[in-house]
């Protein structure tokens, strides 16, 4: 495997590890999958991209309006469709978030078509050594996915209102009882994804293109280094979207390259199969 | 027991269908025609313009009367470029619409789907698509496709290619039919020892292409030939231009639009773009451009508006020809308002009924093209082009005539 | 119209069929399948290809296409033995994935994006041209019927006490003896048995089949299907499908009257409006429209 594989598995891992570390987290207080976040990744890039070429603002004031938009669009769509269900099963819940995908993507779509945009910023040629190439921006986007990592960890280990998160994702009766009040937990949660989905959107946008679909598909890359690194666990959703990322690069020199897309399913199945709590994860004591 | 409420169910499912209102069907005196585009899905960004191009021509010669002194209601239908949704749009269009026609449809697997559809109904459809398979399936004459077949452009960009000097090729391939045997007519042309590795394609909607384009550009080649849609072009061309290629980038002009310009900036020069064109300065695709409220940029635009405005023009003319809504009448008068020498050429609908209801034999000469059509409906040999961007814009290269 | 209604009689009824499957394996079983997609294309192109390619009367195809449904879908069964049905959800959606990349991907086989042509139809030769879109609606009604009889005999009959308590607790089902593993894996590919029927009836119907058709969206109207129709009752999922596939097809209408929005923003809005219809659905009623009855025991 050349040098170049290993610096684009590495783009492809910064890429996906926020919003995995963010679908860890809703999955641990909301208990389900939820395919919306394809919607909401959306949501981040057309934000941002009309607050960058529409309106004219740098793209890093863009990104934080739109980080904020996807923040608010996540809560309430959590307030109008998912709470008003909780007592519907995960399944259940999981088609509803892919019927509420459907809906975010198509008023999108109502309104800004199906064309291809992209940013207001130009591309830049790369920066080279030995036979590998990365762009400014690239390291810009490892740099920040770290920087989220290590902001999560510190969170979640030695905030007051991180460990009420991981409280009441461990078991909401008993945090409940202990004075920790769920909803302010999860609208606290929901808006920090939505920040992370919103900043995926923008990352998204400058590395491929901005439509309709573009978050729908980044979703299984995401699943699949949440589901491998352990649901629940940040550190593990970064370790998970590395080995994703190395084994779609790895994919082309096994297999036709156009089965990569089956690749992320691929290591789901395996990894669930051999070890269901992932690679980081607790096993889950059944109900 | 079980039985009989199997059925209810049945019924309860059937005559739920049967609320939907029956005054859809289009009155005796209009003539009923179906548009079928792909206004979401792979061909999103086509679509529209489709759309647009069919009301137009609709619009226009129903402000002037009509034909067959009646008017003409236009029925359009989102084909969403899934052959799955297009089938039951087609049996809406046909069935309760009762459409004479279904044009506008654009991927090859949309064009195939209905057909069995159409035929059975004896529905005229006119397409633009790519499939060999197209004039196979077309047991009645009915099929007009306005769109070379895809291994003609990959040919004949191939050749204008080959006639700047370059020798060396890689090259990758959207995994669909069209973009497929592009690749195949290409090869053909500069041969598989040009080939500095093997060809392979890629799927739309990657969640990255950064693999495909480090082993598309592994062996430095002196060109790079990548026939794709607008969508996944300009992902894959951002990732070429991030990982530092500075040979020639080559494809075709769908991908190379006014959104791909936008999204790209100035890294879009250079690229180097082909695709059939209408005849040098034709007055159809100048009229076209007025229509469409467009500047004359010398570059081609809306690609697949222009068939639709061709599309809906030779099927209006060829109903007035025919003089009657019989679906094979029509059919043959296609080929006698498009096809032949020695008529009077018209450029516009408005022109060619005004001849026709003079008594002249007319050739309809479209905006995407002479429209000429073989025995076999489908259209012959076009005039290709192949330009470069430069400063944002497309500068003609070298033109291939027919 | 009568047309129209005899087409649309028919696409019901292949969802009617593909619903009831998944309703056996969700709704009665709580096994979770995404690749419902992927069991019609496996059926679909069974079928197809058998037909034109090996020549294959379409009496033995048909059968062929549902026992190949069976058979994969007995090994993707084979998963829920470690699985919780949450991650079974995404797995399955995979499976579903991956045979279309197959069907895409082994084109010397399959004709791939080029989209394969099937001429042979059951009966056609007893038929007119002119009536054959009718009795294709009777033939597909019968199978419908027919899957509708296995699905409830399975719900009544003993086995499917066993499979309702699989669903509610698989441990305690086990605790009595009941041998989970086996019965999971024997009602899913009865389930899948079904996909692949209503696979090949799509096939012969629609005479050409690409591997667009068979994109996840379709496994999701089905999903959508059963939810809105009532998880569990048979007869709620076959009045789900219809709703599903009238809402689908009948918000086309709007178009032919409503003339500000274009093809585009009207086909945006027609699936704003299929996602509202389940969220809708599930807040009226939150087990769907003709929720399951909680079995009694009542002693003949």
């Amino acid at each position: 495997m050349s040098l170049q594989l290993l610096v684009n598995a590495l783009v492809n891992a910064a890429l996906i590890a926020p919003p995995a570390m963010a679908f860890s987290l809703l999955f641990g207080i909301l208990r389900f999958p939820n395919f919306a976040i394809g919607a909401y990744i959306t949501v981040g890039a057309f934000a941002a991209y009309s607050l960058n070429v529409s309106l004219g603002l740098p793209l890093v004031v863009a990104s934080g309006g739109a980080m904020i938009i996807t923040a608010v669009v996540v809560w309430l769509t959590h307030v109008v469709v998912f709470r008003p269900m909780q007592d519907q099963s995960p399944v259940t819940l999981l088609v509803v978030s892919i019927a509420a995908a459907f809906i975010i993507e198509n008023v999108i779509r109502l309104f800004y078509s199906a064309d291809v945009r992209g940013f207001n910023i130009p591309l830049e040629r790369p920066w080279k050594f030995m036979d590998a190439r990365i762009t400014r921006e690239q390291v810009e986007i490892i740099i920040f996915s770290g920087l989220i990592a290590v902001g999560l960890h510190f969170l979640l280990a030695h905030t007051r209102i991180g460990r009420a998160m991981r409280a009441v994702a461990d078991n909401p009766m008993l945090a409940a009882i202990r004075g920790v009040n769920a909803t302010w937990i999860t609208a606290f949660t929901t808006a920090l994804c939505g920040l992370l989905f919103g900043l995926t959107g923008v990352f998204a946008g400058l590395d491929l293109v901005i439509e309709p679909l573009v978050g729908w598909n980044l979703t299984i890359p995401i699943f699949a280094a949440a589901i491998l690194g352990g649901i629940g666990s940040p550190y593990g959703a970064m370790v998970g979207a590395i080995l994703v990322g190395l084994a779609e690069e790895a994919t082309f020199l096994i297999i036709p390259s156009t089965y990569k897309v089956g690749v992320g399913f691929a290591i789901i199945a395996v990894l669930l199969l051999v070890r269901p709590q992932g690679l980081f994860g607790t096993l889950e004591i059944k109900k | 027991m079980k039985l009989s409420f199997t059925r209810r169910g049945l019924l309860a499912g059937s005559t739920a269908a049967l609320v939907t209102p029956s005054i859809l069907r289009a009155q005796p005196a209009e003539i009923a025609i179906g548009s079928l585009t792909p206004n979401t899905g792979g061909g999103g960004p086509f679509g529209p313009n489709i759309t647009a191009s069919h009301k137009r021509v609709v619009d226009a010669v129903n402000a002037s009367g009509g034909v067959l002194d009646q008017q003409i209601r236009l029925f359009q239908e989102n084909s969403e470029t899934n052959p799955e949704t297009a089938v039951r749009a087609a049996d809406k269009l046909i069935n309760v619409n009762q459409v004479l026609g279904i044009i506008g449809t654009w991927s090859s697997s949309v064009t195939l789907g209905i057909m069995p559809k159409c035929q059975s109904a004896n529905v005229i459809q006119m397409c633009t698509s790519s499939s060999a398979d197209i004039p196979v399936a077309d047991k009645k004459g009915l099929v007009f496709n306005f769109q070379p077949l895809s291994p003609i452009w990959g040919r004949a960009i191939a050749n204008l290619a080959k006639g700047r000097g370059i020798e060396k090729y890689a090259m990758m391939a959207l995994n669909n039919d069209f973009t497929r045997s592009m690749m195949d007519g290409f090869i053909e042309v500069v041969g598989k020892d040009a080939l500095v590795q093997e060809p392979f394609y890629y799927n739309a909607g990657q969640s990255s292409y950064r693999s495909e384009v480090t082993q598309l550009i592994s062996q430095n080649p002196e060109a790079v030939f990548i026939p794709s849609y607008v969508a996944d072009f300009t992902a894959v061309y951002k990732e070429i231009f991030r990982q530092g290629y500075e040979g020639t980038v080559i494809t075709t002009s769908l991908s190379t639009g006014n959104q791909f310009k936008d999204a790209v900036g100035a890294a879009a020069d250079g690229v180097i773009h082909g695709f059939p064109v209408p005849a040098i300065n034709s007055p159809a695709y100048k009229e076209y451009l007025g229509e469409a409220g467009l500047e004359d940029t010398g570059s081609v635009q809306h690609p697949f508006g222009t068939a639709g405005r061709d599309q809906m023009s030779t099927l209006l003319l060829a109903i007035e020809k025919a003089g009657s809504t019989d679906r094979a009448a029509i059919a043959k008068a296609v080929w006698d308002v498009t096809t032949g020498e020695g008529k009077e050429t018209v450029y516009n609908v408005a022109d060619g009924l005004a001849a026709l209801r003079a008594g002249k034999e007319i050739n309809y000469s479209g905006a995407s093209g002479s429209t000429e059509f073989d025995e076999e409906g489908m259209v012959l040999g076009r005039d290709f082009q192949l330009s470069e961007i430069k400063d944002g814009k497309d500068v003609v290269l070298e033109r291939l005539e027919f | 119209m009568s047309a129209y209604l005899i087409s649309m009689g028919t696409y019901i009824g292949f969802f009617m069929i593909l619903a009831l499957a998944l309703n056996l394996q969700w709704g009665i079983t709580g096994m979770v399948n995404f690749g419902v997609a992927g069991f019609y294309a496996l059926g679909a192109y069974a079928s197809g290809l058998l037909t034109t390619k090996l020549g294959v009367p379409v009496g033995l195809a048909i059968p062929a296409a549902c026992l190949v449904g069976m058979l994969v879908g007995g090994c993707v069964a084979l998963l829920s033995m470690r699985l919780r049905e949450d991650f079974l959800a995404i797995v399955t959606l995979g499976v579903g994935e991956v045979i279309r990349l197959i069907v895409l991907n082994e084109d010397r086989i399959t004709e791939g994006p080029r989209g394969l042509r099937i001429e042979a139809q059951p009966f056609r030769d007893f038929v007119s041209a002119e009536n054959y879109p009718l009795f294709y609606l009777f033939f597909v009604a019968v199978f419908v019927c027919l899957t509708f009889f296995v699905c409830e005999r399975i719900r009544k009959s003993p086995m499917g006490r066993t499979l309702r308590a699989i669903r509610e607790d698989d441990v305690v089902a086990g605790v009595l003896g009941k041998n989970v593993l086996r019965h999971r894996i024997q009602i899913f590919a009865v389930g899948t048995f079904f996909m692949g029927l209503a696979g090949a009836l799509y096939a012969h119907y629609t005479q050409n089949i690409s591997p667009e058709v068979f994109l996840p969206m379709v496994a999701m109207f089905i999903w959508m299907s059963v939810i809105v129709g009532g998880a569990g009752n048979n007869r709620g999922i076959l009045i789900g499908a219809g709703a599903v596939m009238v809402f689908l097809e009948g918000t086309r209408f709007i178009g032919d009257f409503v003339d500000i929005l274009d093809a585009e923003k009207m086909s945006a809005l027609r699936i704003i409006m299929i996602g509202l219809l389940l969220i809708v659905t599930l807040r009226i009623r939150p087990r769907g429209l003709l929720p399951e009855t909680k079995f009694q025991f009542k002693p003949n």
